[in-house]
């Protein structure tokens, strides 16, 4: 099964810190947030692999707008 | 009051008007954003309207409540739950010891939510006022946003709790939001013709400008102005562009100053004075759809108004803050 992890927050995106095929752990950092002039941090709500980054550097993006997709083992 | 579990992006205890009559020394006057929303919020739980209430920006607020009170939440719309159940903007409820509030994000409208406390906020006033500085990092709760664990501790009510419960404010009187803000501004004090050409102020009053995503409590930052607006070719002593000017004091809260080509609204942790001019100064009954504007999507339209008009609308303003506003 696949979950997104969306953007808390609308902004810039100022990095993505995983890439395709890494294993990531709920609470682990994926992406960072220019807001405000803060860094806000996106967190993965899972345990998952990295399927699809869907965002770049510099990106506007909007709340709720998908930026990680995950990919779960349901077993 | 209650015990934080989340802070959520920003929240901060402010009063308004805020911290008045330090600009000379360099104090920003701080404040609620949006003054409105945080003067309804203390109306309806009985408070004078200027009381510290939290403001909670951006969302993800959760809180548990350590007595029994009452509180409103007006502003935007964040889906607030109290033990998962919704709970209504604009209305005084109880709140018991044990229960627990949480937060969605911003709404479809607006950006900032505010929490009315009966009895008001208990933080010591720092220069005749409860409001946070964040960028002096003084005021409100230590000076800083709530985290974790921080204890907030409200008032002595001055009424029976039993009667405030279920205040309403009524529909007519409910702030409009929306995503395109419209501000009455008055020109000046750096505008046409000594510093800004006709088609540049006819540019302020006519262009919808998106917020930037670098907007915050201090600055509201804006899409740029075209190079025809500026009526100098550079500032003279002021400096190399023509956006500058000799160092002066700013118009606070509300002046549009202009950096190079970023039009840039200063507002409640705003600076006090610089060296940028200022063509555009948002009237105060407007002051309040500013910290309602969501950076990176909502936009800022100025309109014309006289001083005479901008007196008037503050006073008319002002008289919505009394009981006769609620049902």
């Amino acid at each position: 099964m696949d979950v997104s992890i969306n953007a808390h927050m609308p902004g810039l995106v100022a990095r993505v810190v995983v890439t395709e095929g890494e294993e990531v752990k709920s609470g682990q950092e994926v992406a960072v947030i220019n807001c405000m002039k803060n860094e806000m941090t996106v967190l993965s709500h899972a345990d998952g692999v990295v399927k699809e980054i869907r965002v770049k550097e510099w990106d506007e993006i909007q709340v709720d707008s998908p930026m990680v997709i995950l990919e779960i083992d349901e077993g | 009051m209650l015990k934080v579990i989340n802070g959520g992006v920003e929240t901060l205890v402010e009063d308004w008007p805020g911290r008045l009559g330090y600009l000379g020394k360099g104090m920003a006057s701080s404040g609620a954003f949006d003054n409105v929303a945080l003067q309804f919020s203390n109306l309806l739980v009985g408070n004078v309207p200027g009381e510290a209430g939290l403001e909670i920006t951006g969302g993800y607020f959760e809180a548990e409540f350590v007595d029994n009170g009452v509180i409103s939440l007006t502003g935007t719309d964040m889906k607030p739950t109290i033990n998962d159940q919704p709970v209504p903007m604009w209305e005084a409820m109880a709140v018991n010891q044990g229960d627990k509030i949480k937060f969605g994000h911003f709404g479809e409208f607006g950006f900032r939510t505010y929490m009315g406390i009966a009895g008001g906020i208990d933080v010591p006033p720092y220069l005749d006022s409860k409001s946070t500085c964040i960028f002096g990092s003084y005021g409100g709760f230590e000076g800083r946003k709530l985290q974790p664990g921080d204890i907030v501790k409200a008032g002595k009510p001055t009424q029976d709790l039993r009667d405030l419960s279920g205040r309403k404010l009524r529909e007519d009187v409910i702030p409009e939001y929306t995503r395109e803000w419209r501000l009455r501004a008055t020109p000046g004090p750096n505008a046409a013709p000594d510093y800004v050409t006709k088609e540049g102020m006819d540019f302020l009053f006519e262009h919808s400008f998106k917020v930037q995503h670098t907007s915050n409590r201090s600055a509201y930052r804006l899409d740029e102005v075209p190079d025809y607006f500026f009526a100098r070719e550079n500032g003279g002593v002021g400096g190399s562009h023509p956006s500058n000017i000799v160092d002066h004091a700013y118009s606070m809260r509300g002046a549009l100053n202009v950096c190079g080509n970023t039009p840039i609204i200063l507002i409640a942790d705003g600076p006090t004075l610089g060296g940028y001019l200022c063509a555009l100064t948002v009237i105060n009954a407007d002051l309040w759809k500013i910290g309602q504007g969501t950076p990176s999507r909502d936009f800022i339209k100025f309109d014309y108004c006289t001083p005479e008009e901008a007196v008037e609308a503050r006073k008319k303003q002002k008289a919505l803050f009394t009981e006769e506003s609620l049902i």
